[in-house]
């Protein structure tokens, strides 16, 4: 524990759409309270994954503890949790703003609200939060303070007078935003005496101190040789080490009621002390645990498999190493005739699916091919014979067993500049989206909302909405209910059979085009084998699309002279390779970059 | 465990060419380096000279002197059975000079009686040299760049020569005596439909030769064979983009039917294959390339030249300045090595090369390899068959032999 009482503590996160200047402004409030020393202070200070650098997105939340001497003479801890601007980590946010009494709302004074601006300020707002709300990058000269002013008031029903001017990149507002931090947000209140109760608001696993758990006290103190219990789990265990962040890791014997900072417990499984979990002391338990948060269900499943056959156990392993950081992907073992040996996994989103993907291969050094993105279908089966859930096209039944299949619907919101207006409506009704509102921001922005499915959205809706808006428009999205809709697989047969990888499930009416499509891109995908093949597209026994790979006529090396055979060789070697690394489906062989080709690409 | 063999051939490049050519990959200096008064060809020929005494004083290290007779066992090595003049154009080299490389592998390296001594020539006015004099030093056997009798064709290759130059050619080669004539055509011509070819088929029929070697046009569009080792020159990028859009006019099928065709035409008129690319009357083989195709023992100099010795294949470096500097100097050239070959390895070779020719290779020999799988897998898909002369073995059908790289990358 520090020095600083708990009337001195604040805890506060940073709310912003994607690039407002979040991570920009946390440097400079660490810069300001001397946080971190200047000589190793790097831009975005808080992203520590390479994959954050690069891809410019806080993907996990993080806290760091900023000790700030005020204008009124006194020292005051602020407690700064960071986190993720992606809607498909909205869960994150919600976790950090319940460890929170208050929250930076920061707004691009160059762009204005945006949609995630919005799911994060209604967010702060159920859950009671003060906001401080700050207007970025006046340095700009496309800025207008005075119209996002408006916005705010209009839309979010801020005033325009608590509006703090700043520019994270040329430390203006720095000092405003210091002080409104000590000034707004309210002190922590959690009774100092009472049993202990932390809330688990994030975890990650070390390889020598076990799961490491990010909690913010609620009531009581966790002390250093107090055995501590995670009431939702059962499990017990002895703190291995308490602390706080700056953002490294400063160690301290106590942490009290209204302080934020992480305990390592030592525990292998991040089962045993999940995310949302409440950490009270053994021998003296609290009488019930905090509310928790609701468990962030995957909306976005693919398989996972491993270029390599002979990666599938290494793909295991990395999985399961992965989860004890990211406990908000789900994986189970499946297999596919086309691809092997690999998992089904669950994620919150494309992006997420991505970002998972890409850990995968660079943090575990493999080289994986995801299949065709799926959703969760209810299928209701006929004669009584109950419900089923799919997430792999796999595994629908044939028609005539299926009464109906319902899909997953969202909310989706979009905040765009008005001319794209008609646009995002074609967009939108093309992928079955139906109107459902829309409200101006100001006379040149709009929110318009759209009930759309998920399946949709998660194909190409995004791409195609950056495309159509040159990046303007932003999309935020919630989970609504499941619809029954006329859904189909399709299945693509390469010289009759079925190449399970390919299936989707798909729209009745969608089902030609797309079935077209993936059958002439397969064409030019497939090299020509010793037969002719036919490739099909299906559904069910009917074919709704062909196309033919002609037959190889002609594979043969000319010359073959002095240096020529070592040459040769070569080029056979290479040959030969290439057949290794193809996959069979019958007796036709696909080379792994044909899949990879048609599962990247949209199937539009 | 094999050792090192002596050389039965030798290999020497002469890498001069009037002009490039741009879907050449050999190694060719071209233009001023070729002729006149910048010509490289004189410090080439000292370098070559002093390569031919370099490299015969190491055979006769490893193997013993130069014996008088074939083949004796009594410590000596026998005379060359081949020596090839390619290129490049060694029809450019001025006679007394060809006269005197002759003379000097002959008194160097030895060459048997009735040794086979070809020289390459392209058939254009001015690179085609003097077919008389060349007999005169020793060429037995003329192989001649013809490629297409089409004249738009030659011209869109970047020939030096028409059609009519052709003819010149043969008869002048035939004229001087020659006792084989040998003509390249090329296969797959970009912007070439199948009729044009088969009439220059037809005239290159006409011609009489003893030999054709018919090779599809490989264009290297990355010119990545400039690659690895330095036994390549970088392509110039207007051969490149001369070769990306000659590629995209080639034409799959039509290769296909264009080499099919000549599995008609040329056994009508007297010739027989006796290699995936080659076809020859009776008694015209290439001794040389045979050499190569039983991976026998080629010796090599000049510049980007392969040897081989029976274990290890070498290259001396594509670089004309580095390999005639060190040669000016009294040394060997630079250049690289592979690895030897594991014994599977080299069978594996041995059976590429031997299926590439119509003798192919005794089946149960073969199978009982290892390459059971493989050559199982030729048969089923029509690529293998017994041979005609012989039922214990088998060769590459027709379509086997278009189609053979499907069976040979399943064997090495
Ligand atoms: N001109 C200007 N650029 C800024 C300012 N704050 C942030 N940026 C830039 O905006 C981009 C996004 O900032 P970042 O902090 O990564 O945003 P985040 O996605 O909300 O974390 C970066 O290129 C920053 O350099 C500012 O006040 N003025
Ligand atoms: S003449 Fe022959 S060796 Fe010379 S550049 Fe043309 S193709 Fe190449
Ligand atoms: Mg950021």
């Amino acid at each position: 524990m520090s020095d600083i009482p708990q009337s001195r503590l604040r805890n506060f996160s940073i709310i912003a759409h994607i690039d407002h200047g979040k991570s920009t402004l946390a440097d400079r409030l660490m810069e300001a309270t001397h946080t971190v020393d200047p000589r190793q202070m790097t831009s975005q200070m808080l992203d520590s994954m390479d994959l954050e650098r690069e891809k410019g997105i806080t993907i996990k939340a993080r806290a760091v503890r900023l000790e700030y001497a005020a204008a009124d003479g006194l020292n005051y801890g602020l407690n700064l949790i960071d986190t993720p601007g992606h809607v498909d980590f909205a869960y994150e946010v919600s976790r950090s703003l319940q460890a929170c009494d208050g929250a930076i709302l920061v707004v691009d004074a160059s762009q204005g609200i945006e949609a995630q601006t919005l799911a994060n300020v209604h967010l702060a707002m159920k859950m009671g939060l003060v906001i401080i709300p700050v207007l970025n990058k006046i340095d700009l000269p496309a800025s207008d303070p005075e119209a996002v002013m408006n916005e705010l008031e209009e839309t979010l029903a801020i005033p325009r007078e608590e509006v703090i001017l700043a520019s994270a990149k040329e430390g203006r507002g720095i000092t405003e935003i210091l002080e409104a931090l000590v000034k707004r947000i309210p002190a922590p209140s959690g009774p100092l005496e009472a049993p202990l109760k932390a809330l688990v608001f994030d975890s990650h696993y070390d390889t020598y101190k076990g799961v490491v758990n990010y909690i913010r006290v609620q009531e009581g103190r966790l002390k250093m040789g107090e055995g501590i219990t995670m009431m939702g789990s059962g499990a017990q265990c002895l703190p291995v080490e308490l602390g706080y962040f700056r953002p490294q890791h400063v160690p301290v014997q106590v942490l009290q009621a209204g302080e934020v900072g992480y305990v390592a417990t030592g525990l292998k499984s991040v089962r045993d002390a999940r995310v949302g979990d409440t950490v009270t002391t053994t021998a003296n338990p609290a009488a019930s645990p905090l509310p928790g948060y609701q468990v962030a269900l995957p909306l976005v499943f693919a398989g996972l498999y491993p270029v390599k056959g002979d990666d599938y156990p290494a793909l295991r392993e990395a999985l399961e190493k992965l989860h004890l950081n990211d406990a908000s992907f789900t994986f189970e073992a499946e297999s596919s005739a086309a691809l092997g040996f690999g998992f089904r996994c669950g994620f919150l989103g494309l992006l997420h699916m991505e970002i998972v993907q890409e850990r995968l291969e660079r943090e575990f050094n493999l080289q994986l091919i995801a299949s065709a993105p799926s959703c969760k279908y209810q299928v209701h089966l006929s004669n009584g014979k109950g419900e089923l859930l799919i997430n792999n096209p796999a595994q629908l039944p044939s028609p005539n067993h299926i009464d109906e299949i319902r899909e997953p619907w969202v909310n989706a919101s979009i905040v765009t500049p008005s001319q794209y207006i008609g646009t995002i409506m074609d967009l939108s009704t093309d992928k079955r989206g139906i109107f459902d509102g829309m409200e101006y921001l100001d006379e040149k922005r709009v929110v318009m909302r759209f009930q759309i499915p998920l399946a949709e959205l998660i194909v190409d809706y995004f791409d195609q909405l950056k495309s159509r808006t040159q990046g303007y428009a932003s999309l935020d999205y919630v989970e609504s209910e499941y619809r029954v809709a006329p859904l189909v697989k399709l299945d693509i047969l390469v010289n009759g059979e079925p190449v399970d990888a390919l299936s989707t499930i798909i729209h009745r009416d969608r089902a030609q085009g797309s079935g077209r499509n993936l059958a002439s891109k397969l064409k030019e995908l497939i090299p020509r084998q010793m037969f002719e093949v036919p490739i099909q597209a299906a559904i069910g026994g009917t074919i709704i699309a062909r196309e033919t790979v002609k037959a190889v006529r002609k594979n043969v090396l000319a010359k073959c002279y002095g240096g020529d055979i070592t040459r040769k060789k070569k080029l056979l070697e290479k040959q030969k390779e290439g057949k290794e690394r193809m996959k069979r489906v019958g007796s036709v062989e696909i080379p792994q970059e044909a899949f990879l080709a048609v599962l990247r690409t949209d199937s539009e | 465990m094999i050792t090192p063999q002596p050389p039965r051939g030798l290999y020497l490049h002469v890498p001069f060419c009037r002009s490039l050519c741009p879907y050449c990959d050999f190694v060719v200096v071209a233009g001023a380096a070729a002729f006149g008064p910048r010509s490289r060809i004189g410090g080439y020929l000292r370098a070559v000279e002093r390569e031919i005494d370099l490299r015969a004083a190491a055979v006769d290290r490893s193997f013993g002197a130069l014996g008088s007779a074939l083949r004796t066992g009594d410590g000596t090595r026998a005379p060359l059975e081949s020596l090839y003049l390619g290129g490049g154009t060694p029809s450019l080299l001025p006679e007394e000079a060809l006269a005197a490389l002759i003379a000097r592998v002959r008194d160097r390296f030895g060459l048997a009686n009735g040794a086979e001594v070809t020289l390459e020539c392209n058939p254009g006015v001015d690179e085609r040299g003097d077919a008389r004099a060349a007999v005169q030093a020793g060429v037995t056997r003329f192989s001649i760049g013809v490629q297409s009798m089409n004249v738009d064709a030659l011209r869109d290759l970047g020939r030096r020569h028409t059609p009519d130059d052709v003819s010149e050619c043969v008869a002048a080669v035939r004229a001087a005596g020659a006792t084989s004539v040998s003509i390249d055509l090329l296969a797959d011509l970009p912007n070439v439909s199948l009729e044009s070819w088969a009439a220059s088929l037809s005239d290159a029929i006409a011609l009489d030769p003893d030999h054709m070697s018919v090779y599809a046009l490989t264009l290297a569009t990355d010119g990545a064979d400039a690659g690895d080792a330095d036994d390549r020159l970088a392509t110039p990028a207007g051969a490149l983009a001369w070769r990306a859009r000659a590629a995209a006019a080639q034409d799959e099928e039509r290769g296909a039917e264009e080499l099919e065709l000549l599995d008609r035409r040329l056994p009508a008129a007297g010739f027989d294959w006796y290699e995936i690319s080659n076809w020859a009357r009776e008694g015209h083989t290439s001794r040389h390339n045979r050499l190569y195709w039983q991976r026998a023992a080629v010796e090599a100099v000049g510049p980007g030249a392969h040897a081989f010795d029976g274990v290890r294949r070498r290259w001396n470096s594509a670089n004309l300045d580095a390999w005639e500097a060190s040669l000016h100097a009294g040394e060997l050239p630079p250049g690289g090595a592979d690895e030897p070959l594991s014994e599977e390895g080299a069978a594996a070779e041995l059976l590429v090369l031997s299926l590439r020719m119509s003798t192919g290779v005794v089946r149960d020999e073969a199978m009982r390899g290892g390459f059971g799988e493989a050559l199982r897998w030729g048969e089923s898909n029509g690529l293998l068959a017994p041979h005609p002369d012989d039922s214990t073995r088998i060769q590459l059908t027709l379509r086997g032999r278009l189609l053979s790289n499907e069976l040979f990358s399943r064997i090495v």
